[in-house]
């Protein structure tokens, strides 16, 4: 598992198959849309869904941690799934999670889940602020909107990009996409639908290919 | 029942019948069938049973009329004058008291009546109603279905009518009742309609639940089946009987109704040969040739294969002569059902002279006889064309005539293997479901819901039908564990329980958990569907969300025979507006694509056969000539023992085309097998498609076939092992998951005004899927999913028969330079499946993707992120 390296709005930024974007400047780690505790809302609306999927998540964040040694966590949005999933064996898993990582400082951007599950609990210490966290050249928030003066790292999308081939090969991947004002990170968690990201021009868009990140060649649009 | 015929065969009656329906029958020129009293006197003795025979020959009252003589038989007087009074009364419009009055006075439940489609049961309902009226017996009769109103179902939770036409569905949902025993106390005899259409789907296995469950309320229940000739009669007959307590079916009486003299099977021919273009692709070219024949009939069916076929057709027909507007009609499973209703009424009116339809039109009670009926496409199967051609002459000792479109030249020789199958008797047989574990934990949180059970008692009951005869302990715990405690992987939520054990039986406590169950009984059969409406109000109809999903705002579509403007999608409803321009996309539905037959395969198999020996013996076999003698001359025509293969590299890729001629779910199976033995020899990804005569397998680099060949490409050894890696490898099983996770209650389809907490628990069941295998792999509902596609989608041991068959066959490869006229329609084929064995990063090193189109000047932009 390798870092990938680029330059965004004058900053090097690290990509990591985890799902996840480093600033090494910045020490800061940038993640989108965890959505803890989504197996259990599912659970308590009576959807018997066998649990390991929050646990399997924290498991990533630790290794993304492991990876990039940050001192700094930020979560641009939908940190917890519904008010439902704040379910007491899920916050345990989660408390574990963070004594484990006890000297790590945590913020939430918080995001349109966020605003109906409510805030994480306190023991958990995060600080939680409506946006948009200021780091540098960057802007960090939860939607996909343009910032007046800053680059803006937002999540909410869960973008995936569609892949062609010869043969008739196709493939949907998740992806980070880079694009002229701001950037959009993939989902954290595995457990979530996706949404199609078409490119416009003069994007950059990196797909997570298992325990890689790889950069998406682009056909030249068809010209009508 | 048929209209007094000296040439009808009468056969000494067995058991006088009783006056006043003698009278009756005599009132309306009629003469009951032998068939007709033979079940009768079968049903009078308590006997249970089976009849079979073509749609709309008598069978409706065959079975009605039992109950009913034995109705009159203990009512030997007529009813009093009060009760008649107000029995008139309740028909008519009379104050809501005396039509209470009127229910109160009516037979409690005697009769129930099974019928896979809701809109059978208007016509059923006034079929039954009409000798009930007649010899005024104090019987009510009513329908419950999902279009009953809010109004007649309050009345029937007071008091159920004598006889109820319901659907299976319903029958569950009935069972959720607590009080159900009480209701079903008086029933006497179950009629299930259109048996053969239920036996083999899950609903068929609903019913079989539902009759259990029956049986245990009242063990002199009578039931009879009402079938089309399937191949194996006596098998489906013990479905629908169930099984006694030593495990052996419940004797069955199987009744042969009315067979028509004779079927005749006719192609439409081009009126000139060379109207065959070289790949063989007719579509609609021979519209000119139907159009002559419609204006020939005074009343005709045109059925298509598919949903989309059926809006092609029917556009096409317009288009060609406007005028027909006014008389022509469609007719598809995903209408609104006042919209089939109106056509189904003025077929029989006279008011539409020509219906373009699917299967849909298949079933019915009494639908008027058309004197044209139009199969396009492929046949597909022998049972069913002559289901299809039953629809036409109907009077019993006519012919029944059926001509059959082709589409495709390849049909020509379906339509005379069609024909030497039905002269050789060769009709195929539907198969029925083994102990589906969806359905098993749906019906025991039917049964917790309605009053509950216990293990012993339920288990017993389970092994009373035919499809969980051999349920195991093992599994029946399981599912109990599933909807109690939600299975092993749920052990530490204690908190989480659907069913409640309490005192040894199992209920359901929470009334939350009892609603979303019987909100989600409807569900076996409905796919993820979209409402279509009109903004201005007005319902057409479903389509599938991923049609929709492609549309953006401006798109046309034609849907319902009519051209439309897509607006938006808002709570699970796809809005529309009428479009002017005629263009447009026409949507696809998945499902019903029915594979070719066993028997008509091999059918075809012979005829090719013939043909490669220069026999073109028959009209349809002369005008397929010139395509077989093309793929002859470009490849070959393969012998009856022999497999071919062709290869072609063109600017897509490589390109495989095999030919086994084994239907469609068969090639699905064995594409995704030999492309995984073959992907096994070295990295390779391929993609496939499959129809009823072969498969494609296309990849980017040359496929190691000589290789694979000599290790054994079609061997038997490990078929099972490499089966189920290849069904993994192509995904198969996660696509099947779709329905079980639905019938198991995993999915929520979501309803209209849904609240937004529902809205939380939506997930796709892919990625449900994925959870379960990841966190869970020993979930049962899992190796459900397996199981059925190597069961049913796949036809498990017919893949075994099949590969047997290849593995003795001798392989002819021809390289050939451009796509044969076989290999044409698998070329463009879309559905597609795939499986790779290279590294996925280096399959996406080669790929690119798509960027956005610049908009055009005056297009409607779309908002991207970031833009102010």
């Amino acid at each position: 598992m390798h870092l990938y390296d680029l330059e965004v709005a004058g900053e090097s930024v690290q990509l990591s198959a985890q799902r996840a974007l480093y600033l090494p400047r910045f020490q800061t780690l940038v993640v989108a849309d965890l959505h803890w505790g989504k197996a259990a809302t599912f659970r308590a609306k009576g959807v018997p869904l066998p649990p390991g999927v929050t646990a399997s998540d924290l498991e990533r964040l630790s290794a993304a941690i492991a990876e990039t040694q940050p001192t700094r966590l930020v979560i641009v949005g939908d940190l917890l799934h519904a008010r439902a999933g704040r379910h007491e064996r899920t916050l345990q898993a989660i408390e574990q999670w963070r004594d484990a990582h006890a000297s790590l400082e945590i913020v939430l951007v918080r995001g349109n889940h966020d605003t109906h599950a409510g805030d994480p609990p306190a023991s958990l210490n995060i600080e939680c602020i409506d946006g948009p966290l200021i780091i540098g050249p960057f802007a960090c928030q939860h939607h996909p909107t343009a910032h007046t003066s800053h680059y803006v790292l937002a999540g909410h999308l869960h973008p995936h990009i569609n892949l062609r081939g010869r043969g008739r090969q196709s493939l949907r991947l998740p992806c980070f996409a880079f694009c002229e004002r701001g950037a959009i990170l993939p989902a954290f968690t595995s457990f979530t639908g996706t949404g199609a990201y078409t490119p416009g021009e003069g994007d950059r868009v990196f797909a997570v290919v298992e325990d890689e990140i790889v950069q998406a060649a682009v056909a030249r649009p068809a010209h009508k | 029942m048929s209209k007094h015929d000296a040439s009808t065969t009468e056969v000494a009656a067995v058991s006088p019948i009783d006056k006043r329906l003698q009278r009756w029958f005599a009132s309306k020129k009629w003469k009951p069938f032998a068939f007709q009293r033979e079940v009768w006197d079968a049903y009078a003795r308590g006997e249970s049973g089976l009849i079979h025979a073509a749609t709309g020959t008598g069978k409706t009252y065959a079975a009605w009329l039992g109950p009913v003589m034995e109705a009159l038989a203990a009512t030997p007087v007529k009813p009093k004058r009060v009760a008649k009074k107000q029995l008139a009364a309740a028909t008519t419009k009379a104050p809501r008291a005396t039509k209470a009055a009127a229910r109160a006075q009516t037979e409690p439940l005697r009769v129930l009546w099974i019928t896979p489609l809701r809109a059978l049961a208007n016509d059923t309902e006034q079929a039954l109603r009409a000798p009930i009226e007649d010899l005024e017996l104090p019987w009510s009769i009513e329908s419950r279905t999902g279009d009953t109103s809010a109004s007649l179902r309050r009345k029937q939770k007071q008091r159920l009518p004598t006889a109820l036409i319901t659907t299976p569905e319903s029958l569950s949902l009935l069972l959720c009742r607590p009080d159900h025993a009480e209701l079903f106390a008086h029933l006497k005899c179950v009629v299930v309609d259109e048996w053969h259409e239920l036996m083999s789907t899950k609903r068929g296995v609903q019913v079989e639940l539902g009759l259990a469950r029956l049986r245990r309320i009242c063990p002199e229940l009578r039931t009879w089946g009402l079938s089309a000739t399937l191949g194996n009669l006596a098998e489906a007959a013990a479905t629908l009987l169930g099984m006694n307590e030593e495990g052996e079916p419940n004797a069955a009486r199987l009744v042969r109704g009315f067979v028509p003299k004779s079927i005749e099977v006719e192609a439409l021919l081009p009126q000139t040969m060379d109207r065959f273009p070289w790949a063989g692709h007719l579509n609609t070219k021979l519209l000119p040739e139907v159009m002559n024949r419609l204006r020939e009939s005074q009343s005709a069916i045109v059925f298509t294969n598919t949903r989309s076929q059926c809006e092609i057709w029917f556009q096409s027909i317009i288009a060609a002569d406007p005028s027909w507007f006014e008389f022509t009609a469609i007719h598809h499973g995903s209408l609104d059902r006042a919209r089939r209703q109106d056509v189904e009424d003025g077929l029989k009116s006279g008011r539409y002279r020509v219906v373009v339809a699917t299967s849909s039109l298949d079933l019915g009670v009494d639908f008027a006889p058309v004197d044209l009926v139009m199969q396009v496409g492929s046949p597909k199967g022998v049972a069913r064309l002559l289901q299809r051609a039953g629809r036409s002459g109907h009077s019993p000792g006519r012919v029944s005539r059926i001509v059959c479109v082709p589409t495709h030249a390849f049909e020509l020789v379906e339509v005379a293997a069609a024909r030497d199958a039905i002269a050789a008797g060769n009709i195929e047989s539907r198969e029925p479901i083994d102990r589906p574990l969806d359905l098993l934990t749906q019906h025991l949180l039917t049964l917790a819901v309605g009053g509950g059970f216990t293990r012993e008692g339920v288990l017993a009951e389970l092994r009373s039908t035919r499809a969980y005869s051999q349920l195991t302990e093992l599994e029946l715990d399981w599912a109990l564990d599933f909807v109690t405690r939600g299975g092993d992987a749920l052990k530490a939520y204690p908190e989480y329980a659907r069913v409640q054990l309490l005192d040894g039986r199992y209920v359901v406590t929470n009334d939350q958990v009892a609603r979303r169950h019987m909100m989600s009984i409807g569900t076996i059969v409905s796919d993820a569907s979209i409402a279509v409406r009109y903004l201005k109000g007005g319902r057409l109809g479903t389509v599938e969300e991923s049609f929709i999903a492609r549309l953006s705002p401006g798109d046309k579509f034609i849907f319902s025979g009519t051209p439309l403007e897509f607006v938006r999608v808002r709570d699970l409803t796809a809005w529309v507006r009428r479009s002017k321009t005629l263009a447009g996309a026409i949507p696809r539905w998945m499902g019903a694509r029915m594979p070719l037959s066993t028997e008509l395969s091999l059918a075809v198999r012979a005829r090719l056969e013939c043909a490669r020996l220069g026999d073109f013996s028959g009209a349809d076999m002369e005008a397929v000539r010139p395509v077989l003698e093309l793929q002859a001359a470009r490849s070959a025509i393969p012998k009856m023992d022999e497999l071919l293969i062709e290869r072609c590299e063109t600017r897509e890729g490589h390109h495989l085309w095999i030919y086994p001629f084994e239907g469609r779910l068969v090639h699905e199976g064995l594409s995704a097998l030999l492309a995984y033995r073959m992907s096994q020899i070295a990295p390779i990804s391929f993609t496939f498609s499959s129809n009823d005569y072969g498969f494609e397998l296309l990849s980017p680099t040359a496929a190691p076939l000589i290789e694979a060949l000599e290790n054994g490409l079609f061997s038997l050894t490990h078929l099972l092992a490499d089966v189920v890696q290849s069904l993994n490898a192509a995904e198969l099983a996660r696509r099947q998951f779709r329905e079980i996770a639905r019938v198991a209650g995993l999915v929520f389809n979501g309803y209209p005004g849904q609240s937004k907490s529902l809205k939380q628990v939506q997930a796709s069941s892919g990625l449900l899927y994925d959870v379960f295998v990841k966190y869970d792999p020993d979930n049962l509902l899992i190796a459900q999913a397996n199981r059925e596609v190597l069961e049913r989608q796949l036809e498990a041991s017919r893949l075994g028969r099949v590969l047997h068959r290849l593995a003795n066959s001798a392989v002819r490869i021809v390289h050939v330079d451009r796509p044969t006229p076989l290999a044409f329609p698998l070329l463009v084929d879309s559905t597609r499946a795939k499986v790779s064995s290279e590294k996925l990063a280096d399959r996406v090193r080669r790929m690119t993707m798509q960027a956005e189109r610049p908009s055009a000047p005056g297009a409607t932009t779309v908002l991207r992120p970031f833009e102010p």
